[in-house]
């Protein structure tokens, strides 16, 4: 039957059986028009245009971008959050490889990829929103090393190429290139060290940005070690959107999974929501200590100290307490919402710090276009399409039968 | 700096201070929250010192705790897999305290088990109720003290194992019944079931680690004991 | 050029301890150089002519400023097209008080420290200059600068941030920049900044019941090539309030000095973790081996 199909088509059969899934092109087109995918054609029908607009017309028609407001959305939202919700990458990689708690490798790939995916997706939103994009390589060139957005711009760069590594090792897989997968496969502890290590650089250097704006940012949110919080919370995101992440992913690719040996997500999710507890806990009391080093304690009575408690009690510490109870009584369910929240409280952090707190003191306040939202939007509904797309193919949900380990896990 | 902000300072870096020790004081509880009551770590360790895996549940901690290296059924069947290869299987605390069993029906050597089919049976002298094997596979081994006397039942994970099965490709196949973590929720949702029945003085005598004669299930129940058991038991529609 | 014997012993001592020091390194402040100039705005002296703004416009090949008094009446800002604004205050007294706004040319500047590609750049000369070709607009020196001075074409395909040069090319030739070298009633004086920050000083203490025992400028953002004296608050003269006296570099150089040690400690820490872990693995499995053994 199918299988005399695929001789007869010959040549084509790779892309039949890797691209295709094994349907025929009509079959296959034809699978495709489910009720997410028609969301995100819409969304996308929106946002793409966008982004050409934005590339034909220039930055002034297409964005609410101003002289007060350098950095809007696609600064706030796509590259400083989709950098930080990246952060799984870094995180699961460490559990696995450096701390041994080999028990998470049955996710350590999605969240891999859900790194590269996220940070190829913010560099996009980057040369979205850069005026000259085109000069991005003078910061190769003309080292501004005196500069945080140097600093970043390189380790954005070596950590994406690490992650593109690390994400060889199942592409390789997948197409059955055993030699250069097992050259790759030995290289991983390295490339996890690095990957450790480029994003504690880079991920606290997204708050040394700010450290330039001592009368811009609101002082709640302003202190000289915003840096660490940045790489704290990075940390915290990072086990949040696994949890959301695996969460999502098992269920919506169960039926591909039928068949493999039975990962079970809930215990993962359990240890992940005692780890998300403890940080959490800390990061919160780490914003406090914030606020009292900078002597800001008067301003939590003000409009701007409301918006800091929703988002440092609602967002931080009511995740923390959720993720222990539920990792205590092993409700998964608990855990999953908390790190929904945690995940929510990261994205509001970092839009409060570049755009909403940011100018704190000039009444005309900031909204993005419509352009701006759509093209961010398409931006998140690519990086799931390319998710859903390599998830469905290669072997990150589940082992590849012909590379598995004997001893490993 | 001006002396207004140097003065700012004591009140500052004391209020920093106070604050790092809340933090610290609230972190050891916090700690120990999350990862559970320290009793049932150290107990899981100690269980597996011991060379016969398996020890007795602290009587506070109720019918959750599940030691170990112990894979739960829900038909209230665990499973081990022990160093020599076979798998251990008996009933867990749950359905000893709900039968409170006098005599145990065991498979013979030999006989061929299958998973989440009937295998055995518990009861009193009159009544017994089917409960479901938690693995497939060949019993070769059968625990004598345990078919004789609800003495050695007492230890349900310990010397009150039941029967030894050799089960093909057995890691693979405990992987797939609840591990400790899910069977503590899951037994924890099963009592919650029963609690609602319970008397209060009842309550009581449960909770200092005494158990009521003939079970909870006859406490609860009286004369209908046996279908409630085989409703927890998954055997309700089965043959006795 | 004055060739005084300071002059010539200052020189000898640079020149014996660069010889000493195989290499100088480059400091982010050079608020004890005493080449750097500068400019004085005495707006107690300033007639509102807006001369000044006519002369940049021309200099920078700008559109010319808005003709007559009317535009005086608000608040006005620098823009892509302007690079410098006169404002109207209420003088002390009666009478109205003027002050220009534009690019302070700080000594240590945000905008400098933050460019990432170093299209804005301090040259060791004085001025704060931009170089579009290596400028990849990403707009921090925007975010960076507490004088909310530079501003960005966003209209354009190709946009520029725009700003005050200091005339740098025409100081190069060894001229005064064009709005000083316009100015009818010396409000504007070019010259070495420590002169000229004396000079500000001795015109404060001269007349101390006139002037604002300030000079702005000396210390905002650790000292900017623009000083002001005023006998108004600088704030009602369009001049930015509240700007720290730190260098902005220093603000981030303790957390820039982060990375290299991160790349020096991590991947140790890190190794060290691993082997930890894997010892603990293999001591498990010795220990579980062993039971299998004995049990």
């Amino acid at each position: 039957m199918a299988s005399a199909r695929t001789e007869t088509l010959g040549q084509s059969s790779f892309f039949r059986d890797k691209i295709l899934l094994g349907m025929s092109l009509g079959e296959y087109l034809r699978s495709l028009l489910t009720p997410f995918n028609l969301v995100a054609a819409v969304i996308l029908a929106i946002g793409v245009p966008s982004l050409v607009y934005r590339f034909a017309a220039g930055l002034g028609a297409s964005t609410n971008l101003s002289q007060a407001y350098p950095w809007g959305l696609w600064i706030g939202f796509d590259m400083m959050t989709g950098v930080v919700l990246a952060a799984g990458g870094f995180t699961i990689g460490a559990s696995v490889q450096l701390l041994g708690l080999k028990d998470f490798h049955p996710i350590e790939r999605p969240a891999i990829l859900t790194a590269f995916i996220g940070y190829v997706m913010a560099v996009v939103g980057l040369l979205a929103d850069l005026g000259r994009p085109w000069n991005i390589v003078m910061a190769i060139v003309n080292a501004g090393s005196a500069s945080a957005l140097f600093e970043i711009a390189w380790c954005v760069m070596c950590y994406t190429t690490v992650l593109l590594l690390e994400f060889t090792v199942p592409f390789f897989e997948w197409l059955g290139w055993k030699r250069i997968h097992a050259i790759l496969k030995k290289s991983l502890l390295a490339l996890t060290v690095l990957s450790v290590m480029f994003s504690t650089m880079h991920q606290s250097a997204l708050g040394s940005l700010f450290l330039l704006a001592p009368t811009k940012l609101h002082p709640l949110w302003y202190t000289p070690f915003i840096f660490i919080f940045f790489f704290i919370s990075a940390i915290l995101a990072g086990i949040s959107m696994v949890i959301v992440e695996s969460a999502l992913s098992h269920k919506v690719f169960a039926h591909r999974l039928e068949g493999q040996p039975h990962v079970d997500v809930d215990k993962l999710t359990i240890g992940l929501g005692k780890a998300g507890a403890i940080v959490a806990f800390a990061y919160f009391f780490l914003k406090l200590q914030g606020v009292v080093d900078g002597h800001a304690w008067g301003y939590l009575l003000t409009g701007y100290g409301a918006l800091f408690l929703v988002e440092t009690v609602g967002f931080v510490l009511v995740p923390s307490l959720l993720f222990a109870w539920g990792a205590r009584h092993a409700k998964v369910k608990v855990i999953r919402w908390a790190g929904a929240m945690a995940v929510a409280g990261i994205v509001f952090n970092r839009l409060n710090v570049s755009v909403i707190a940011f100018n704190w003191q000039n009444p005309v306040r900031y909204v993005p276009s419509w352009m701006e939202v759509a093209v961010s939007l398409s931006l998140v509904t690519i990086g799931v399409l390319a998710f859903r797309w390599i998830c469905n193919r290669m072997p990150i949900l589940w082992e590849d039968p012909a590379f598995a380990d004997r001893h490993e896990d | 700096m001006t002396t207004h902000d140097f003065l700012g300072l004591y009140d500052a870096k004391v209020m920093e201070y106070l604050l790092a020790l809340v933090y610290l004081l609230l972190f050891v509880p916090m700690w120990r929250f999350v990862q559970g009551r320290p009793q049932a770590a150290e107990a899981g360790a100690d269980a597996r010192a011991q060379a016969p895996a398996g020890a007795t549940a602290h009587p506070l901690l109720g019918w959750f705790h599940v030691p170990d290296g112990v894979a739960l059924h829900p038909g209230h069947a665990w499973a081990r897999l022990d160093a020599d290869g076979l798998v251990t299987v008996g009933i867990d605390e749950f359905a000893q305290k709900l039968v409170d069993p006098e005599q145990v029906r065991l498979p013979a050597t030999g006989d061929v088990v299958r998973q989440s089919r009937p295998a055995f049976a518990v009861g009193d002298q009159v009544v017994t109720v089917p409960m479901l094997s938690p693995v497939d596979g060949t019993v070769v081994a059968v625990n004598g003290a345990a078919a004789h006397g609800a003495g050695a039942l007492r230890d349900p994970y310990g010397a009150g194992w039941l029967f030894k099965v050799k089960v093909p490709e057995a890691a693979r196949a405990l992987k797939q019944l609840l591990d400790p973590a899910a069977a503590r929720a899951f037994l924890e949702s099963a009592a919650e079931g029963l609690s609602h029945q319970l008397q209060p003085a009842l309550g009581r005598v449960l909770q200092d680690g005494g158990v009521p004669i003939h079970g909870i299930a006859q406490a609860v129940a009286g004369e209908a004991w046996a279908a409630l058991a085989r409703k927890h038991f998954l055997t309700d529609r089965s043959e006795p | 050029m004055n060739f005084t014997r300071r002059n010539f012993l200052r020189i000898v001592g640079v020149t014996a301890g660069t010889g000493l020091v195989s290499a100088t390194p480059a400091r982010a402040s050079t608020t004890d150089d005493d080449t750097l100039p500068g400019v004085l705005v005495d707006t107690t002296r300033c007639v509102g002519c807006r001369a000044c703004e006519a002369a940049c416009a021309e200099a920078n090949d700008l559109p010319a400023p808005p003709d007559g008094d009317a535009v005086l009446k608000s608040p006005r800002d620098t823009s892509q097209t302007a690079f410098t604004v006169v404002n109207r205050t209420d003088a002390p007294g009666g009478g109205d008080r003027f002050g220009k706004k534009q690019c302070m040319h700080c000594l240590a500047p945000a905008c400098a420290s933050a460019c990432p590609v170093r299209a804005l750049d301090k040259k060791p000369t004085g001025p704060v200059t931009y170089d579009p070709s290596k400028c990849m607009g990403c707009r921090y020196c925007m975010v960076a600068c507490p004088f909310d001075i530079p501003r960005y074409e966003y209209e354009a395909l190709a946009p520029r941030v725009r700003k005050c040069t200091f005339c740098a090319p025409r100081q190069a030739k060894g001229l005064p920049p064009a709005c000083a070298e316009v100015c009818p009633s010396g409000a504007l004086t070019f010259g070495k900044r420590h002169v000229l920050l004396e000079e500000a000083k001795r015109r404060i203490y001269g007349t101390p019941e006139k002037f604002i025992h300030k000079v702005y400028g000396e210390h905002e953002a650790g000292g900017t090539s623009f000083l002001y004296i005023s006998d108004v608050p600088f704030e009602k003269l369009g001049l930015q309030g509240g700007v720290p006296e730190k260098p902005y570099p220093e603000l981030v150089s303790g957390a820039l000095g982060a990375p290299p040690m991160v790349m020096t400690l991590w991947p140790p820490l890190l190794m060290g973790l691993y082997a930890f872990s894997k010892r603990r693995e293999e001591a498990e499995k010795d220990a579980g081996e062993k039971e299998a053994h004995h049990g």
